[in-house]
């Protein structure tokens, strides 16, 4: 595999850190270069192409819990310079005597985590075949049902080549690939409703010989077609079962962010200093995992250059541990788990969530199910959010039914689910044999920093949740 | 590198050399100095200089993007190629292209948007602000007792816009924001608040110091937050965030959502909607705006339109290609993401936040909201939201963890007073404004 001689080679690296590291403890630079290509058809057609490349250098400096940071996409040597120093502005000491830093040779590339399959790239059959996958997307959606209207779609693609050197000496690089294919559908029924579904991966379009556009474009069909018939969401607190593969999200929001290193190590987390102790029922075990192959949030290592692994997180209701990055591992003592991401070459690394899922338990969906007198049964999730000092958490249905003695009835409308994190984790009452990922299709925002994550669940049942529909009573 | 002008007009001429019909270039160069501090310590200090080039392409109504921060001359004409070749994949679309010529490009000189100061003011003096942020929401109540840090952010923005048609237009513009995001201790608990400023110069940003104390007193007040019953009842939106319910019904009035059935506003333009109290504009001539630019994103001048007059829909918002497909012209909403916002604002009403909340014999105020998902479809609103329960026209106790939910036609039908409070600090701004009656999902 051969790199194009835009990329930095060790040399550069090394003059870039050296320059960067002054008083400094500790210096890194990060390369990237990005290549992500998009189709997007609407009403029935392809309606254009996109293709956007982000290639530049970010350099970070730290010096005790401070961070210097600049960024570049112009590689001339000047402009790098330029950069290097605005990192070091953090710990300018005229006095400080400057370390030797050795980059050397290749820089070694982390062994794939990676799903093996075909990337189109930018041939001319490979914009075919983006153009197939989509076209069948929309046949597929659109004779689902009469009452399917509008269809949207996108397919992208992208491989992005990463090279991290640090001051330690520590030169690795990895490429990673991301597919993603989202299908969106609006029904006409007795009110209008709509449906999404995205599928894809670390791997290539190839993966759509196996979970094909069909199978998407059907299940965002047959969502807007429920949702046609969709009543209005109750107000108020009650039984809620969470649905497998996207109930994740709830694992996401409620406990995920709150055991990033950062807000631990500044006692902002409602988890903070709580190693070792109950926050969950006993029957709640969560791992976050960066190695899971071809999952969305697998990186083979993280923006720091730290190889991806599997995290206990909670086990039995235990809190074992946070997920660290560099700075935040070093402050509190501990070493870094992967967990170091980074939207892009403009921004510093923090400690963000892979994939975060929840392993099998013990009851059956119709056990969990039939439990319920009445209450509402949450499908799947468009998203969620949470403030973090509190724990204070929200997300948002994408599709759900009402529980009925035991059965599910009406689908209703999207609501806003409320909770507190760790309050709502000790009322997990049930936890289901069927653990699944969900679609691969969500990404994480933190610090106005967008990276993609993979979430996994069981269906679970939780004792009482603030349902937000507009029905009372 | 070119001068601006100069290296987009190049983009363009590498574009239609690959065989491009017609081709567009936008340079942005952001010079970027950020400070975040926490606890009294700088703890993050970020400077940059970003760059990036988007090119879009045209042939035979074929259209395709090109976005890159490489801009070194080989790599562009690379991949202006590229993007010419993935274009013919794309279908024939009539109403694909550059917009009509208009005659030469205003500079922006007029509009207030580039302040020369925040070039000038030394990187020293913005530390001073993040540091003053810190310190002074500290010192406000011995219950802060910790931060999720404050921060500084001082951007200087060139554009540089060409066109195949002849169209070439430049500006500058500065933004600064301020912003603090105390914590206080509630027993057991922790509150966080955020709060800050943004505007196109120093001269008009909210003072550090009243940053500081706003910011500390939300953390400070909502010690002790509970869960309000589950009940219908008046809501009062405070400000910002009753300019985050304005961006769901934007995301309505935007054509591109209209042209695929994405809307639940499609066929009522000419409708009353709202109540008498809704008179919405989108002002991209706004002096000092930030949404304010002399041209759009594919270079029409941008204007000043109503939206919502005295609660009857106007017009959606436009840019050329879903002007064309639904017959209209484009009013100056291109953004590089498709149909976005200039000042896009509710019209303020008289009284202030105090009269509306006294007004109101049980109810509550809503000063902070979390989560996203709105249906542009069908309007179902609903939303986690934190604030204040108010009995008696009075603000009785702090409450949070409940949601509100409705449906934005409803939402807007039912607006019954507006205060005066309108400040202009986003693409989204807005007074604070009473709805009549929706649902408060607690305990």
């Amino acid at each position: 595999m051969q790199l194009e001689p835009v990329y930095l080679d060790a040399a550069t690296f090394e003059k870039i850190l050296t320059r960067a590291l002054g008083a400094g403890e500790y210096a890194d630079a990060f390369f990237e270069r990005r290549v992500a290509r998009s189709f997007r058809l609407q009403d029935g057609k392809i309606h254009e192409a996109a293709i956007v490349v982000t290639s530049g250098v970010g350099i970070r400096v730290l010096s005790g819990e401070r961070t210097g940071y600049a960024y570049s996409d112009d590689l001339s040597a000047d402009a790098l310079s330029r950069a290097a120093d605005a990192a070091a502005l953090i710990a300018r000491d005229p006095a400080a005597k400057i370390a030797a830093i050795r980059i050397e040779g290749e820089a070694k590339l982390a062994p794939s985590v990676y799903e093996a399959a075909a990337q189109a790239g930018s041939t001319d059959a490979g914009s075919r075949a983006y153009v197939d996958l989509l076209a069948r997307a929309d046949v597929a959606a659109r004779t689902f049902d009469v009452r399917v209207g509008a269809v949207n779609s996108t397919l992208s693609e992208e491989l992005q080549d990463v090279i991290v050197a640090t001051s330690d000496g520590h030169f690795v690089r990895d490429r990673r690939p991301l597919v993603a294919l989202a299908v969106q559908a609006v029904a006409n029924g007795a009110a209008r409703g709509t449906g999404m579904c995205g599928d894809g991966g670390r791997t290539g379009i190839g993966y759509f010989d196996r979970r094909t556009p069909e199978d998407i474009a059907r299940e965002a069909a047959r969502i807007a077609c429920v949702n046609c018939d969709a009543v209005e969401a109750p107000a108020g607190e009650m039984e809620v079962v969470v649905g497998a593969g996207s109930g994740g999200v709830l694992l996401h929001e409620a406990v995920g962010h709150g055991l990033e290193g950062d807000f631990n190590r500044q006692g902002r987390s409602l988890y903070s200093g709580r190693v070792g102790e109950r926050v969950a029922s006993e029957l709640v075990t969560i791992f976050d995992d960066g190695n899971l192959p071809g999952e969305r949030g697998s990186i083979a290592i993280d923006d720091e250059g730290t190889p991806g692994r599997h995290k206990v997180l909670v086990e039995a209701g235990v809190l074992c541990g946070y997920m660290q990055d560099r700075l935040n591992a070093g402050l509190m003592g501990t070493e870094s788990t992967g967990s170091g991401r980074r939207q892009s070459f403009r921004h510093p690394p923090l400690p963000r969530m892979c994939n975060t899922y929840m392993p099998n338990g013990s009851s059956t969906y119709d056990e969990i199910v039939g439990s319920v007198k009445k209450g509402v049964y949450a499908t799947s999730f468009a998203g969620g959010q949470v403030e973090i000092s509190k724990g204070d958490f929200v997300f948002m249905l994408a599709e759900g039914y009402l529980i009925e003695d035991g059965r599910l009835t009406a689908p209703i409308r999207g609501a806003s689910l409320i909770g507190n994190g760790p309050d709502v984790m000790t009322r997990v009452v049930m936890v289901g044999n069927d653990t699944r990922f969900a679609g691969r299709s969500y990404s994480c925002g933190k610090g106005g920093q967008y990276v993609p994550v993979g979430v996994g669940m069981p269906t679970v049942k939780l004792a009482r949740v603030t349902v937000g529909g507009s029905s009372v009573g | 590198m070119a001068e601006p002008l100069t290296f987009a007009a190049a983009a363009v001429a590498d574009a239609v050399a690959a065989g491009a019909a017609e081709a567009e270039a936008t340079l942005n160069v952001i010079e970027r100095f950020s400070v975040e501090a926490r606890n009294r310590e700088v703890a993050r200090l970020e400077q940059s200089t970003g760059r990036s080039l988007t090119l879009r392409v045209f042939s035979d109504g074929k259209k395709a993007t090109l976005v890159t921060s490489d801009l070194t001359a080989e790599s562009v004409r690379r991949f202006a190629r590229e993007a010419v070749d993935a274009a013919r994949h794309v279908a024939v679309d009539l109403y694909a292209g550059l917009p009509e010529s208009r005659g030469p490009a205003g500079d922006g000189s007029s509009l207030e948007i580039y302040s020369p100061d925040v070039r000038e003011r030394p990187n020293e003096a913005k530390i001073d602000d993040a540091l003053g942020l810190e310190a002074l929401s500290r010192a406000y109540d011995p219950r802060i007792v910790n931060s999720a840090g404050s921060h500084v952010l001082d951007a200087v923005a060139t554009l540089a816009l060409v066109n195949s048609k002849g169209f070439h237009g430049t500006y500058r513009a500065t933004q600064v924001t301020r912003d603090a995001g105390p914590i206080a201790q509630d027993g057991e608990s922790k509150r966080v608040a955020h709060y800050g400023s943004a505007s196109r110069a120093y001269a008009s940003l909210e003072a550090v110091d009243s940053i500081a104390r706003t910011a500390a007193r939300r953390a400070v007040d909502m010690c002790g937050a509970r869960k309000p019953p589950t009940m219908r009842c008046p809501v009062i939106f405070e400000r910002d965030v009753a300019a985050s319910v304005l961006s769901d019904v934007f995301a309505a009035l935007s054509a591109a959502n209209v042209a695929v059935g994405n809307s639940f506003l499609i066929g009522k333009v000419g409708h009353k909607i709202g109540s008498g109290l809704v008179t919405i504009f989108d002002d991209g001539l706004l002096s000092g705006g930030l949404g304010t630019a002399p041209f759009d994103a594919e270079g029409v001048p941008t204007r000043r339109t109503v939206v919502f007059r005295d609660g009857v829909l106007e017009t959606f918002l436009y840019d050329t290609y879903y002007g064309r497909k639904l017959g209209v012209a484009s009013t100056g909403n291109a953004s590089s993401g498709g149909v976005g916002p200039t000042n896009f604002y509710l019209q303020a009403g008289s009284g202030n936040l105090e009269a509306l909340i006294s007004s109101v014999p049980r109810g509550v105020l809503v000063i902070d909201t979390i989560g996203f998902s709105t249906e542009s479809v069908t309007g179902t609103y609903s939303r986690g939201a934190r604030g204040f329960a108010i009995e008696n026209g009075e603000l009785a106790y702090p409450i949070d963890e409940f949601t509100i939910a409705g449906n934005l036609v409803e939402m807007l039908a039912g607006i019954d007073a507006v205060a005066n409070d309108l400040r202009f600090d986003g693409n989204f701004v807005s007074p604070s404004f009473r709805i009549a009656e929706m649902t408060v999902s607690g305990s």
